[in-house]
């Protein structure tokens, strides 16, 4: 084939124009559909976002059947606790109705630990108004109990108080002022 | 601070018999029996659970009409980590990232401030700082999350638009579309993203927009038994981050100088604060 | 009080945010800038003869552009391996978000490549015409290809490469500088990390790309002679050292500026990268990138460019030279890519990058991605010679 002086600039040129006219006719073909609606992003994405699971679904789903702890712990001072927090999540007990898993109780010298998590006065940091906080060992001497003790022996962890004044009132204790 | 009401009725008996033999960890054997409809309750419908954000429910949610703020009381955490925990387990967020996190701030009495986040906070901090031979003078906590900058840098740099601010002010991630530059990650001033190792796209603290436009509270705000994480929205005159914002309280943004006109704000924050 | 509280700040009392911990961009972060970047210096020293007629650098004017083609084939791949999900790279040409320093990075290579090839194949039209008639089978095809099947060599045809010359060769020094000024752009628009948040980081980066483009090139072509046994063509390393020097004092000046300002504004910031550069950096920063690879090496260029040297002595300086550059430019990018981001955004604390041997960014990838523009370059050998005499010849 004879070339005339400038056919491979043409071609170089043709190349281009279909390079370019392909390339931005992929680009519209695959950029995805809602995307610039309410800005440089894909509108789709906030629903898609807020259509995600939940795993903690609130307190409100475990009294239903976990009936005896829900009365201690609605009427005692723990009633601003998630039950989440210590047993985990609902999404991992219960799922559409049906139970799939079993959550953890804390026992022992775990529930020393999940309890000095808030209440430990060592940290300091932990404002009076908002949580009352013990030394350990010093708040089992005081109280005259073994050292070994662990904290749901006196106080139930549902409900902080309630065996210490079922007990007074049992033992007829008078408080003192 | 009403102490519960001692109920005695027969649990009393129980419970002194318990007392009596030096242990109560039986209370808890107590068999309730599983009814069906109980069960239907208790599944994932949130008009099951009652609302927690006014306004949210019902009618079509407009994305224009809410104006979210996040207010973090640094005068009321106690570094329990209960919001990491549940934050953790919201998004099974894989170890060593943390979309939530709660710092210890240490101040000595020559003014020197030592900061210490072991673990990011999920284990609570159980033990006081050894390390730090002069008397101290203050501790506090401060719980750090996504600041949903009004003039978000990590969407600035995002080169996919991946991340993005929506019209309600949440600023959201596309896992979809990012592509794992990291680029956003470099952009953020307050170090609350990370590559997900398992996804390796990008996330960070999206303060629950999933529970929010369920009307629910964002889980660290809903599980801080010291209600020090307050989350609501501004246009609700109602709301109680309304009130503290139009109050005369100390309020201030992390790093202002940034530039990224942050909407969580700190109350009683102290200059040392980064 | 005072005093105290300005003590409270210099103490850094190595906190870290829990999400700094992890250095993000790593090793092929710190080799995509090194890449490009000789890229850019490469091109800019073919430039220097098709279009500021410096005719000592003729030997190498088509070396040089192979040289750069050869490395910009791989300046993505550093950026494939770190990219979490290198399958969505495309997104980035889709959806180019227009506020992103690195949205452009995808156009602004791809129009680079262009240009660079178009020129490569303008430039050799004649010589792959000539070889196309030489050869036959798949050799033939290739050349074919090459010249789009176009064996015209008259006079007007020539004349009217000449003019595409000139004006991709004009266009593409802008065009190599946008390529590596705006990748310096990238860390310096951010303003969240105080050692990147400069203006002064695209010179730099700029300067430095020059650098490592001009070095590399007279350390390979002083190689590739030495190896065939052919004589280096004396004239042209020597003017190439002299671009190597003019273009080292103000990369060098401008990175000591940068540090100087930090120190002298002594802002906010200052404590932590003054910390930094003296801490966790200090030994590749004072003493790899300053001090053994920045003023021994202006020392021997000042020896080579001033003195009279004889040329063989001349070639082995200009050869170490130009090593150390290269390798200071290495020191460079480690320390502003990676180094910049030992600081915990926390200003309170460093945290420690241990490179991994075999991890997907590890130190293997590394050399590897190093070592395959060389190959390239030998592939691409092949097809277009490299030098002229070798045509003279033919
Ligand atoms: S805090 Fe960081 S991740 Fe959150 S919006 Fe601001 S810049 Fe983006
Ligand atoms: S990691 Fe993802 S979200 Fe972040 S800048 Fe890159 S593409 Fe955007």
């Amino acid at each position: 084939m004879k070339s005339s002086y400038n056919s491979h600039v043409k071609r170089i040129i043709l190349g281009l124009v279909i390079f370019a006219v392909v390339g931005f006719i992929g680009k519209e073909i695959s950029s995805p559909k809602s995307f610039g609606v309410y800005g440089h992003y894909r509108a789709d994405a906030i629903q898609e976002e807020a259509d995600r699971d939940m795993r903690h679904k609130t307190n409100t789903p475990c009294l239903p059947c976990h009936t005896h702890e829900a009365g201690l712990h609605k009427n005692g001072l723990h009633k601003t606790i998630s039950c989440e927090f210590c047993h985990g999540p609902m999404a991992d007990h219960i799922t559409s109705g049906i139970k799939t898993g079993e959550l953890p109780v804390k026992k022992g010298e775990e529930i020393r630990v999940l309890c000095l998590r808030c209440h430990n006065r060592a940290i300091h940091a932990r404002p009076g108004d908002v949580i009352k906080t013990v030394v350990m060992p010093d708040h089992l001497r005081d109280k005259k109990v073994k050292e070994t003790h662990t904290c749901n022996q006196c106080h139930h962890v549902h409900a902080p108080y309630n065996y210490i004044d079922q007990a007074k009132q049992a033992l007829s204790i008078k408080e003192a002022s | 601070m009403d102490r519960e009401k001692p109920e005695l009725n027969e649990e009393r008996r129980t419970f002194i018999k318990k007392v009596l033999k030096g242990t109560i960890a039986g209370s808890l054997l107590l068999v309730i029996p599983l009814r069906a409809d109980d069960l239907e309750t208790s599944e994932q419908i949130p008009e099951h659970i009652p609302e927690q954000i006014p306004g949210i429910r019902g009618s079509e949610y407009d994305m224009s009409r809410h104006r979210f703020v996040f207010i973090v009381d640094i005068t009321r955490c106690i570094g329990c980590g209960s919001c990491c925990v549940a934050d953790k387990r919201e998004y099974n967020v894989p170890d060593g990232n943390y979309r939530t996190w709660v710092e210890r701030y240490i101040k000595d009495i020559d003014e020197n401030i030592y900061v210490d986040c072991p673990n990011g906070g999920l284990d609570g901090y159980q033990k006081p700082r050894e390390d730090i031979d002069r008397p101290v003078r203050d501790t506090f906590f401060v719980p750090k999350l996504c600041n949903m900058c009004e003039d978000p840098s990590c969407v600035q740099v995002c080169p996919v638009g991946a991340t993005f601010r929506s019209p309600d002010g949440f600023v959201l991630i596309d896992s979809e579309r990012c592509i794992g530059c990291a680029y956003c990650i470099q952009a953020c001033p307050y170090s609350v993203r990370f590559l997900n190792p398992v996804t390796h796209t990008a996330e960070k603290c999206s303060w629950c927009y999933h529970r929010v436009r369920r009307g629910l509270l964002p889980v660290c705000v809903h599980v801080c038994p010291a209600k020090a994480r307050k989350f609501g929205d501004l246009n609700d005159k109602e709301s109680e981050v309304y009130k503290i914002l139009s109050g005369p309280g100390v309020i201030t943004v992390l790093k202002r100088d940034m530039g990224n006109s942050p909407s969580l704000y700190y109350k009683g924050a102290r200059r040392e604060v980064i | 009080m005072n005093a105290a509280h300005e003590n409270a700040i210099t103490i850094l009392t190595n906190y870290v945010f829990p999400n700094d911990l992890h250095v993000h961009w790593s090793m092929m972060i710190a080799l995509y800038p090194y890449i490009t970047g000789i890229v850019a210096g490469a091109f800019i020293v073919s430039s220097l003869y098709h279009v500021f007629g410096v005719k000592s650098l003729k030997p190498i004017s088509r070396f040089s552009l192979l040289f750069a083609l050869a490395f910009l084939t791989c300046a993505t791949l550093p950026l494939l391996f770190h990219l979490g999900r290198p399958e969505r790279n495309f997104n980035i040409m889709l959806t180019p978000n227009p506020s992103s320093a690195m949205a452009g990075f995808g156009y602004i290579y791809m129009l680079y490549g262009v240009v660079l090839l178009l020129e490569v194949l303008f430039i050799y039209r004649p010589t792959l015409v000539y070889l196309r008639k030489k050869s036959q089978g798949l050799m033939e095809m290739i050349y074919r290809a090459l010249t789009f099947d176009s064996t015209n060599l008259s006079p007007e045809s020539l004349e009217l490469d000449r003019k595409i010359i000139s004006f991709l060769a004009a266009i593409g020094i802008p065009m190599a500088c946008v390529l590596h000024g705006y990748v310096g752009f990238i860390f310096g628009g951010i303003k969240a990390n105080p050692t990147w948040a400069t203006p002064l980081m695209p010179v730099i980066f700029l300067l430095s790309a020059c650098v490592s483009g001009v070095a590399g090139i007279i350390l390979v072509y002083i190689l590739i002679k030495t190896f065939t046994n052919k004589p280096a063509d004396t004239d042209c390393v020597r003017t190439c050292t002299n671009y190597l020097a003019g273009f080292f004092i103000l990369d060098f000046v401008f990175e000591m500026l940068e540090v100087l300002s930090h120190s002298y504004l002594r802002t906010a910031h200052y404590h932590a990268v003054d910390e930094l550069l003296n801490g966790p950096l200090y030994n590749s920063f004072w003493i790899g990138q300053v001090g053994i690879l920045s003023v021994i090496p202006l020392i021997l260029l000042g020896w080579l460019c001033l003195t009279r040297v004889n040329d063989t002595l001349f070639k082995i300086g200009a050869s170490l030279v130009s090593f150390m550059l290269l390798l200071q430019v290495v020191f460079m990018r480690w320390n502003v890519v990676i180094g910049g981001q030992l600081i915990s955004k926390s200003a309170r604390g460093f945290t420690v990058f241990h490179p991994e041997w075999f991890d997907k960014e590890g130190i293997l990838t590394a050399i590897v991605l190093m070592c395959a523009p060389l190959v390239v370059l030998f592939v691409i050998s092949r097809i277009f010679p490299f030098w002229m005499e070798e045509m003279d010849e033919g």
